[in-house]
C-alpha cells in the first residue's frame, strides 16, 4: 500500500444534539502508514466525530467512507470486522478478566465473528511483547495503573489486526516515561502501514508524532495540514489562545 | 353504537388506572435508576389495606383513601428508599432487579399471611354501582369518572412537576449525575426519597382504583402482575416519557375491552387472551422499539466472581456425587424425593449461573421454560400405561429443545435492547405461560390434531427410562439428578474458561468495547439465552418427574422469582451458588414449611404458632433477598474467601474431614439423627476459618496481625501492662494534640490519678486542647 493511501474519509458529517450542533459539516481524512492528529479544545466535537466514524453515533448528515466503501449505515461491529478499531476516552476494559484475557478475548471475538484464521495464544503473546505488557499480563485489569490500562486498550485493539486504529486520549494518565515509550510504539506501528488517528490534549506528543493534523473547534473543522501549517494557522492560534501554548 | 361507546368508556377507565400505575413506575425508574418490580405488589398491598380499612373496619371511604394516599403510600416509599433502595448504588442491574423482586415476594407472602388467599374479598366502587350518569345512552359510574379525573390530574401534575418545578428538574438530574448534583449543594438521596414516596403513592392509588374496575375479588398474585401492565404502557414512552406512557396505557385499556366486546363467542380462549394481552402488547412494542445506542458503561460494580479451573470443578463434581451417595444412606425414602426436587431446581438455577453470572443477562421465568419442556416431553415421550409408563430419552430431548427454541422466540424482540428489557420480556413470558398455555386444559385442534396442551390441568409425568437406567427407583433418580448437575456444572465452568465464556464476560463488562472488536452481540446473547433456557427446560422436566404429577400451580411465576432470588443469594456467579439456591428453592422450603404444617397437625394446641412461624419464614426469605444489596456477590463468594485462609494450614482441613467422617459414622449407626449430623457438619465447615484462625493463628495470619494479637489492646494498657510515657506521647501525636510537658509534671500518686480521670481536671484538660 502506498503511504498516502486514504483509509478513512468523512464528508459533510453533521451531528446535532437538540439545538446544539456538536459536529458541523466536518470532512477529514486519515491515511495509511502514518499518525493523523485530531485536536481541539474541550467540547470541540472530537469524541462525537469518533463515534460517527465507529458507528456508535448515527450522523444527521454526511458520509463515512472506509477503505473505499460507504460504511455510514453500518453497525459498530460490522465496521470493526472490516478492520476498524478504537480505544475509549473513559476506559472500557473487561474488568472481570485479567490483562492477558482482555487481549485473548479480542482474538476469540475475531475467530468467532470473521472467517479469518488466528492463532489466539500466539497472537496474544506477540501483542503482549510488542506493547510491553508481559510483566502485568497475569494481573487483574482493574489492579494496574491507568497509564498501563490505556496501553491494554491499544493492545486489545491491535489483536484484531486493524487497518485503522482510532485512539481517544491514550496518553492521559500516563507518566512522561510511559508516554515516550507509547509514542515510539505508535511510530513503529505506523511504519508497518497502520493508519492511526490520535485525539489527544498532549500537544507536544501530537506535534512530534503526527504527519497530519485536523483541528476542530465548536464542531467546525478550522484547520488541516502538517504540524507546521496548523501551528501557523491564525484560526488555530485564536482557538487555543490563553488556553494552551502550541509547542 | 351504544355497545361501542360503553366499551370505549370501560377501556378508557382501565387505561386511566394503567396510566396511574405506569407513571409511578416511570417516576421511580427515572429518579433512582431502579426498575421497581415490586410496583404491582405495592398496589396490591394498597388494595388490601383499603379493603381492611373500608370493608372490615368500616372506616368511611374518603377517610380510608386519604389515609392510604397521604400516610401509607408516602411512608412505604420513604421506608423502601431509606432502608433498601438507597443502598443499591454501584451494584449491577441484576442485583437491583433481584432486590425489588425480593420485595415483591415479601409483599406477596405478607399479604397471604394477613389475608387468607382462600377467602374471597370484594371492594365496592366509590359511591356504589348505582351512582352514575348517562351520557348518550352510556352508563358512566362515579367511580369511573373519578378514575378518569385522577389520571388526568396526575398527567397534568407530573408534567408540571417535571418541567416547571425545581424538585422535578432535580429529580431528572438525579439520574443523570447524582455526584454533580451533590457538588451543587443538593441532596440526591432526599430527592430520590421524594420520588419513591410519590411513586409508591401512585401505586397504592392504582391498586385501590383497579379492583372494582377489573371486576372479581381481590387476588394478590393478579394484582402483583399489574407491574407488567404498567410496564407495557411505560414501554410506549421508552420508560421515560410520561405523556407517551399515558397514550400507551389508554391503548392497552381500549384493546383489552374491545377484545372482550368483539371477539367471536366461539373463541373460548379469549378470556385467557385478555389476561395475556398486556404481555402480548409488550412483545410487540419491544419489536418496534428503536435499538439502544451503544454507550460506554464499564463501571466497576461491587459484584466479584472468581472462575475456577475445569480441573477443580471436576474434583468438586466428584465430591458432590460421592456426598450425595453417602447422604442417601442416612435419610429415609420419603426424604429422597425432596432432595431430588432440590437438585432439579439446582439444574434450573445452573441455567441462571450461565446466563446471569457469566453473561449478565436475566431470565425471570426459568420455571416457565421448565413448563414448556414438561408439556412437550409429556406429549412426545411417554410410553407404556399406568405405573409402568416411562418417559423415553427422545421426549426429554424434545422437551429441552422446545425450551431452547421458546427461549429464542422470547429473546428475539429484546436482543437489541438493554438487559432490563430482556428481563421484563421473560417475566411477561412467565405470565403468558400461566394465563394461556397452562389454561389449555380442553382439547382443541392444533394444525389438524386434536390435543389438550395441559389435559385436565394435571399432567402425570412418568419417570425417565434409558436402557437399564430407570428413574422409577427414587435412589437411582437421586444419583442421576446429582450426576446430571455435576456434569452440567463442570460443563458450565468449562464453557466459562473457553473463548466463548470469555466473550460472554466481555459482553457483560463492556458491550461497547465488545462490539468495537467486532462481536455480534445479539447473536451471542441469543446463543447463551438458548443454552440457558434449554438447561432450565431440563431442570423443569426433572422437577415434574420428581413431583410425578404437576398442575399449573407448580409453574407459578413466584416460584421462578424465588429461584432467581435464592440463586443470587447463594452467588449467581458460581455453580455452588446455583446448587445452594436450587436446594433452598426446591427442597428447603417445601421441607421447612411442610414440617411446620406437620408439627401443627401433631400439636394442634400450638398450630397457630407454627402457622405464624412458617409465614414468618417466607417473609424472612424475602428479607434475605433484600440483603443481597449488601453482599451482591452472594454467600458462596464470602464462604470461599473465608476458606481460602486455611490453605496455609491444611491440617485444620484434615482434622475437620476426620471429624466429619466420625460424625457420619455416628449418624450411620443412628447414634445421632440425620438433622443433627447435617447441622453439625454445616456449622463445622462454615465456622472452620474462624476455628482454624483461633488454633493456628501463627500459620494463617500475616506476621503483623499475629503481633497485633499478642500486643495488649490499647484500652487495656495501664491495666494489664504498664503505661509507659512514650505511649502517651505517641497517642498525643496520633491524635494531633499539642505535646504536653509531661516530664516536668511529677507523676501523681495512684489514688490521685483515679480522681483526675473522673472529675474536675478533665474539663480543664479539654479546655486546654480545644483551641487546637
Amino acid at each position: 500500500m502506498s503511504p498516502s493511501e486514504t483509509v478513512l474519509e468523512t464528508t459533510g458529517v453533521v451531528v446535532r444534539f437538540g439545538g446544539n450542533t456538536a459536529v458541523d459539516d466536518v470532512g477529514i481524512d486519515i491515511r495509511a502508514a502514518g499518525v493523523t492528529g485530531l485536536i481541539g479544545p474541550n467540547g470541540a466535537g472530537k469524541t462525537t466525530l469518533y463515534n460517527c466514524i465507529t458507528g456508535m453515533q448515527r450522523p444527521d448528515a454526511g458520509r463515512v467512507v472506509f477503505d473505499g466503501q460507504d460504511v455510514t449505515g453500518l453497525a459498530p461491529g460490522a465496521r470493526a470486522r472490516r478492520g476498524m478499531a478504537r480505544t475509549f476516552q473513559r476506559l472500557e476494559l473487561f474488568l472481570s478478566l485479567s490483562v492477558r484475557d482482555n487481549l485473548r478475548v479480542a482474538g476469540d471475538i475475531v475467530r468467532a465473528n470473521t472467517r479469518r484464521k488466528l492463532d489466539v495464544e500466539a497472537e496474544t503473546d506477540r501483542v503482549l511483547e510488542l506493547t510491553g505488557l508481559t510483566d502485568v499480563a497475569h494481573l487483574d485489569v482493574s489492579d494496574i495503573p491507568t497509564g498501563r490500562a490505556r496501553v491494554v486498550e491499544v493492545a486489545r485493539a491491535l489483536m484484531t489486526r486493524p487497518r485503522l486504529l482510532l485512539l481517544d486520549e491514550p496518553a492521559s494518565g500516563q507518566t512522561e516515561q510511559e508516554t515516550e515509550k507509547f509514542a515510539a510504539m505508535l511510530r513503529a506501528l505506523a511504519d508497518d502501514g497502520l493508519a492511526i488517528c490520535l485525539v489527544e490534549h498532549d500537544l507536544p506528543l501530537v506535534m512530534g508524532l503526527c504527519s497530519r493534523i485536523h483541528v476542530l473547534d465548536h464542531g467546525v473543522l478550522i484547520a488541516s495540514g502538517t504540524p507546521a501549517e496548523v501551528q501557523a494557522s491564525p484560526a488555530v492560534i485564536e482557538a487555543y489562545i490563553g488556553a494552551e501554548v502550541v509547542a | 353504537m351504544t355497545l361501542f361507546l360503553t366499551f370505549t368508556v370501560l377501556g378508557l377507565v382501565l387505561g386511566a388506572v394503567y396510566a396511574i400505575a405506569a407513571s409511578g413506575l416511570v417516576l421511580t425508574y427515572n429518579t433512582s435508576g431502579i426498575f421497581n418490580f415490586a410496583h404491582g405488589a405495592q398496589a396490591m398491598i394498597g388494595a388490601f389495606l383499603y379493603y381492611q380499612l373500608q370493608v372490615v373496619w368500616g372506616v368511611p371511604a374518603l377517610l380510608s383513601v386519604l389515609v392510604l394516599l397521604l400516610v401509607v403510600g408516602p411512608l412505604m416509599g420513604f421506608l423502601l428508599h431509606r432502608f433498601i433502595m438507597g443502598g443499591l448504588r454501584d451494584t449491577a442491574d441484576v442485583t437491583k432487579i433481584v432486590v425489588t423482586v425480593a420485595i415483591l415476594l415479601g409483599f406477596v407472602s405478607l399479604s397471604h399471611w394477613a389475608w387468607d388467599p382462600q377467602e374471597a374479598r370484594m371492594t365496592k366502587m366509590f359511591f356504589g354501582v348505582d351512582s352514575y350518569v348517562t351520557v348518550g345512552g352510556v352508563v358512566v359510574r362515579y367511580h369511573e369518572i373519578i378514575c378518569l379525573l385522577a389520571a388526568a390530574a396526575i398527567a397534568i401534575g407530573l408534567r408540571l412537576l417535571f418541567t416547571r418545578s425545581r424538585v422535578g428538574v432535580l429529580m431528572r438530574a438525579t439520574v443523570d449525575d447524582p455526584d454533580l448534583l451533590r457538588l451543587n449543594g443538593h441532596d440526591p438521596e432526599r430527592i430520590a426519597a421524594t420520588a419513591w414516596a410519590l411513586g409508591s403513592t401512585l401505586a397504592v392509588l392504582a391498586g385501590i382504583l383497579i379492583t372494582p374496575v377489573a371486576g372479581g375479588a381481590l387476588e394478590a398474585n393478579a394484582l402483583t402482575l399489574l407491574v407488567i401492565d404498567a410496564f407495557a404502557a411505560a414501554l410506549f414512552g421508552r420508560l421515560r416519557s410520561i405523556p407517551r406512557t399515558f397514550v400507551g396505557a389508554i391503548v392497552l385499556g381500549l384493546a383489552s375491552t374491545y377484545l372482550v366486546a368483539y371477539a367471536p363467542s366461539e373463541w373460548s380462549w379469549v378470556t385467557n387472551l385478555r389476561d395475556a394481552l398486556p404481555m402480548i402488547i409488550l412483545f410487540i412494542v419491544l419489536l418496534v422499539l428503536p435499538q439502544d445506542r451503544l454507550r460506554g458503561a464499564a463501571v466497576r460494580t461491587r459484584e466479584r466472581y472468581e472462575v475456577p479451573t475445569v480441573r477443580r470443578a471436576a474434583v468438586w463434581a466428584g465430591v458432590m456425587v460421592l456426598a450425595t451417595v453417602a447422604f442417601r444412606q442416612l435419610i429415609d425414602d420419603s426424604s429422597v424425593g425432596t432432595l431430588v426436587l432440590g437438585l432439579s431446581f439446582a439444574i434450573m438455577a445452573l441455567s441462571l449461573t450461565l446466563l446471569t453470572g457469566y453473561a449478565g443477562e436475566l431470565n425471570l421465568a426459568p420455571v416457565s421454560f421448565g413448563a414448556i419442556a414438561t408439556i412437550v416431553a409429556f406429549h412426545s415421550g411417554i410410553e407404556g400405561e399406568g405405573l409402568d409408563a416411562r418417559m423415553n430419552v427422545v421426549g426429554l430431548a424434545l422437551g429441552v429443545l422446545a425450551a431452547a427454541l421458546t427461549g429464542a422466540l422470547v429473546a428475539l424482540p429484546a436482543l437489541r435492547l438493554r438487559g432490563l428489557y430482556l428481563a421484563l420480556a421473560t417475566l411477561a413470558f412467565g405470565g403468558l405461560v400461566s394465563s394461556m398455555v397452562l389454561r389449555e386444559t380442553q382439547e382443541r385442534s392444533w394444525f389438524g390434531q386434536d390435543l389438550a396442551l395441559f389435559p385436565n390441568g394435571n399432567l402425570i409425568v412418568s419417570p425417565l427410562a434409558v436402557g437399564p437406567l430407570d428413574l422409577g427407583d427414587q435412589t437411582t433418580f437421586l444419583y442421576t439428578a446429582s450426576a446430571v448437575f455435576a456434569v452440567l456444572g463442570v460443563g458450565v465452568v468449562a464453557l466459562r474458561n473457553s473463548g466463548y465464556g470469555r466473550r460472554l464476560a466481555a459482553m457483560k463488562d463492556s458491550p461497547a468495547a465488545a462490539a468495537m472488536l467486532g462481536q455480534r452481540l445479539p447473536l451471542l446473547k441469543l446463543s447463551v439465552f438458548m443454552i440457558s433456557t434449554g438447561m432450565a427446560g431440563l431442570g423443569g422436566v426433572f422437577m415434574s418427574m420428581a413431583l410425578s404429577s404437576v398442575t399449573a400451580d407448580h409453574f407459578v411465576y413466584t416460584l421462578s422469582l424465588s429461584l432467581v432470588m435464592l440463586t443470587v443469594v447463594g452467588g449467581i456467579g458460581y455453580v455452588s451458588g446455583a446448587l445452594v439456591g436450587g436446594l433452598l428453592a426446591g427442597g428447603g422450603f417445601a421441607l421447612i414449611v411442610g414440617s411446620f404444617n406437620e408439627l401443627s397437625i401433631e400439636h394442634p394446641v400450638h398450630a397457630e404458632t407454627f402457622g405464624v412461624l412458617s409465614h414468618l419464614f417466607l417473609v424472612l426469605t424475602a428479607l434475605i433477598g433484600i440483603g443481597v444489596g449488601d453482599n451482591p456477590s452472594g454467600n458462596m463468594h464470602a464462604i470461599f474467601r473465608g476458606q481460602r485462609v486455611l490453605a496455609r494450614a491444611p491440617e485444620v482441613r484434615y482434622a475437620a474431614l476426620a471429624l466429619t467422617t466420625v460424625l457420619y459414622a455416628l449418624a450411620y449407626t443412628e447414634v445421632i439423627g440425620t438433622w443433627t449430623f447435617s447441622l453439625l457438619v454445616l456449622v463445622l465447615w462454615l465456622a472452620l476459618p474462624a476455628i482454624g484462625t483461633a488454633l493456628r493463628a501463627e500459620k494463617i495470619l500475616p506476621p503483623e496481625a499475629v503481633a497485633a494479637r499478642r500486643a495488649t489492646p490499647l484500652e487495656l494498657v495501664g491495666i494489664d501492662t504498664p503505661y509507659p510515657p512514650l505511649l502517651a506521647e505517641h497517642l498525643d501525636r496520633e491524635l494531633g494534640l499539642p505535646a504536653r510537658h509531661r516530664a516536668t509534671v511529677p507523676a501523681p500518686p495512684v489514688a490521685d490519678a483515679t480522681a483526675r480521670t473522673t472529675t474536675g481536671p478533665v474539663a480543664g484538660e479539654e479546655a486546654q486542647h480545644v483551641p487546637v
